[in-house]
């Protein structure tokens, strides 16, 4: 099989007590204690390929993107990598803040690999990319740390590259920077550059990539379609099999196992249409009774994690027994016009000053063409004609 | 009826400006193939042969570390000149008015200062360098390029320094009235040598530096050591004759010596130290190459 990339058998080992230990403080029989980031991963990503890396906290996600992009050397066996390799990281931490914006591009450009001659001829773009206008020749120390980040970030936006690398990039600048990224992605990924995408944030995984890996523990747990290696994710960590992303782990009176939407066959498809009616499912477990439970369900724009609207229990709370429970909404007509959506929830004691558990990202909906609509949202409405007889007062008034 | 047609919402559209060929990069057809780490001669033939690719970047990093270097002070660049002109004052006061070195038929200020150009280059460039991967972690641990390239920027930007202070020193002898020596064209292979030498003691204590954290805090003791017993604050001659076997060893002996000679031509060359140091030049940057790109493999994990 034709590839850029090829995984075999990569392994990588971290001692937890290192060799750099203080010779004199150090116990006679010291251990040094093996910890396996990754173990026995073998994969392929073929030309123009999207493969999606998923996986909880911990389960060497970052470890391979180091790897991949040789920050750090493996422990056991080889990646094979055919073309030129670049990561679209945030590089704004190389900056350095007595230079000026056009200078650290400079610089930063040329750490990533590009050439002074690539670098002018972007320059422009990308200022433009980064949103800085008249700033590139004021010191960085200057910059607010919104442009900051964004410099830094343009600047890897526009390396040139056969495998593209991107990791987390949700996490920097506003949401319309955000978006800004992943179109630039989209825009890659259509001009065929083959992109490992390495993301908690499993609704764009979803929407970038047709493959996917699943990592856990250091190992691949599932592979293959990525909605499929989403969703059997999603199951898992709903059944509690994995360990939640949003949430941390500590033992919560309450806590939300899963959200879910079902079509109006009450079929878990994560497509609904605009103006059908859909439900939306929040399976929580309570470890106590609880007099006042208040919970949202949020949902939120995909494109630029805007919110949209949201459907919740009443101020003063309901009350709720101990176990597992699963709580619904019922949309009689969905409003949203077709795209992608990212549902959020949060569940709490109404008499508690923050939410107890949360939930974000992991949920997505797809929506898909219903009656024709334009505008930002789609209203239930019926419709009839009412043919008239001639009023005979507006008749005499014509005359 | 179809959707009504309407403008697209601008935010929807692509980002033009930049353009990107359709077709692969021209390294294409070039396989990458990363393995774990070791110690291999071979490899790092191969890497010294890829670091053609990196000239920008180390162009850029060079002219970094000097402008970064004065960005902020009055001086500027007149610190070139006025760091060996004040140790030059210094160890004068010091050596020729109090200890009462001898320093043959010229003043002791120029003997002093022609000892100080190579020392003080190697001493610059082996200081910045040692701490060159664990002071920027932040640029270790995100991006790869070839590690090297920040201890050679540092030691790119101590070589300008010394040639800003063998300005200094021609300024000097040509107040003093003194001609170049006879044996002038020997200085510029004397400088190879130090800066072979420079790079593969500086490549070993960038490595060793990320191992080991007392590197760093051992390197200043161990350099003012060293130049104690290098012939740079007093000539070779006033070693006594038992200790010189020993002294020789020291492979700076070889280059500050014959540099001195070769510039005032005070004495024809020493050929036995330079030997020592181009000895010692030979095995330090193939075996310093080698073990730097060998640590340089995990650098990340550890710095």
């Amino acid at each position: 099989m034709a590839y850029d990339v090829r995984c075999v058998d990569l392994g990588k080992r971290y001692l937890l007590r290192g060799p750099s230990g203080r010779w004199l403080a150090r116990p006679a029989r010291a251990r040094r204690e093996e910890f396996w980031a990754l173990r026995h991963v073998s994969f392929d990503v073929a030309p123009g390929e999207a493969l999606g890396v998923i996986g909880p906290n911990g389960a060497g996600k970052s470890t391979l993107l180091k790897l991949l992009s040789s920050i750090t050397a493996p422990s056991e066996g080889e990646i094979r990598i055919r073309g030129r390799i670049a990561a679209l990281i945030e590089v704004g931490s190389g900056f350095h803040p007595e230079l000026t914006g056009r200078e650290n591009v400079f610089l930063s450009g040329t750490i990533l690999g590009m050439r002074r001659r690539e670098i002018a001829a972007r320059l422009d773009s990308i200022a433009d990319f980064a949103g800085i206008g008249t700033f590139l020749d004021v010191p960085v120390k200057w910059y607010s740390s919104g442009m900051y980040v964004r410099l830094g970030f343009a600047v890897a936006a526009h390396l040139e590259a056969d495998v593209l690398l991107v990791d987390e990039v949700l996490a920097v600048g506003d949401a319309e920077f955000q978006a800004r990224c992943l179109r630039r992605i989209d825009e890659l990924r259509g001009r065929g550059t083959t992109i490992i995408f390495i993301s908690h944030d499993l609704g764009t995984v979803e929407r970038m990539c047709r493959r996917a890996l699943l990592l856990r523990k250091g190992a691949i747990v599932a592979e293959g379609d990525a909605r499929g290696v989403v969703t059997a994710y999603q199951r898992s960590v709903a059944a509690g099999h994995g360990e939640p992303i949003a949430s941390p782990d500590a033992p919560r009176p309450l806590r939300i196992q899963g959200l879910r939407v079902l079509d109006r066959h009450a079929a878990e498809r994560g497509v609904a249409r605009t103006g059908e009616p859909v439900t939306i499912e929040l399976a929580l477990h309570a470890a106590a009774p609880v007099s006042d439970l208040v919970a949202e369900v949020r949902v939120y724009s995909y494109e630029n994690g805007a919110l949209l609207f949201d459907c919740r229990l009443p101020d003063g709370g309901v009350p709720l027994g101990p176990g597992h429970h699963v709580l619904r909404f019922q949309i009689e007509a969905l409003g949203l016009l077709p795209g992608a959506y990212t549902l959020g929830a949060l569940i709490g004691p109404a008499s508690g000053a923050n939410a107890v558990d949360w939930w974000y990202g992991r949920t997505t909906l797809h929506v898909e063409a219903g009656p024709a609509a334009s505008g930002t949202f789609h209203v239930p409405y019926r419709w009839s004609v009412e043919t008239r007889r001639p009023d005979p007062a507006v008749a005499l008034r014509e005359e | 009826m179809a959707h009504l047609a309407g403008p697209a919402h601008p935010a929807l559209e692509p980002d033009g400006g930049f353009s990107r060929p359709a077709s692969r990069t021209a390294g294409r057809e070039r396989e990458i193939v990363i393995r774990p780490a070791a110690f291999s001669l071979g490899r790092a033939l191969a890497s010294l042969l890829a670091l053609g690719r990196y000239a920008d970047l180390f162009y850029t990093l060079t002219l970094h570390r000097i402008r970064v270097r004065y960005k902020q002070s009055v001086l500027g660049l007149g610190w070139a000149v006025l760091q060996p002109l004040a140790t030059m004052a210094i160890l004068t006061l010091v050596f020729s008015y109090i200890a009462r070195i001898p320093s043959g038929a010229l003043p002791y200020a120029v003997v002093v200062l022609a000892g100080l150009v190579p020392w003080t280059c190697f001493s610059n460039a082996i200081t910045t360098s040692t701490t060159s991967l664990t002071g920027q972690s932040q640029l270790v641990t995100r991006v790869y390029f070839p590690r090297e390239i920040l201890p050679l920027t540092y030691i790119c930007a101590a070589a300008i320094d010394c040639a800003v202070a063998g300005v200094l020193l021609v300024v000097v002898m040509a107040l003093y009235g003194i001609p170049p020596g006879p044996g002038l064209l020997l200085a510029p292979v004397v400088l190879l040598v130090l800066l072979a030498l420079v790079c593969g003691v500086a490549l070993t204590a960038a490595a060793a530096q990320v191992r080991l954290r007392d590197i760093g805090v051992a390197m200043p003791i161990v350099l003012q050591l060293l130049m104690f017993a290098s012939p740079v604050a007093y000539p070779l001659d006033t070693v006594p004759a038992r200790f010189a076997g020993l002294y020789m060893l020291n492979p700076i002996v070889g280059i500050v010596e014959n540099f001195r000679r070769a510039v005032l031509g005070t004495a024809p060359p020493h050929l036995e130290s330079l030997g020592i140091s181009i000895a010692w030049a030979a095995v330090a940057l193939p075996l310093g190459y080698a073990y730097f790109k060998w640590v340089e493999a995990t650098a990340a994990d550890l710095v």
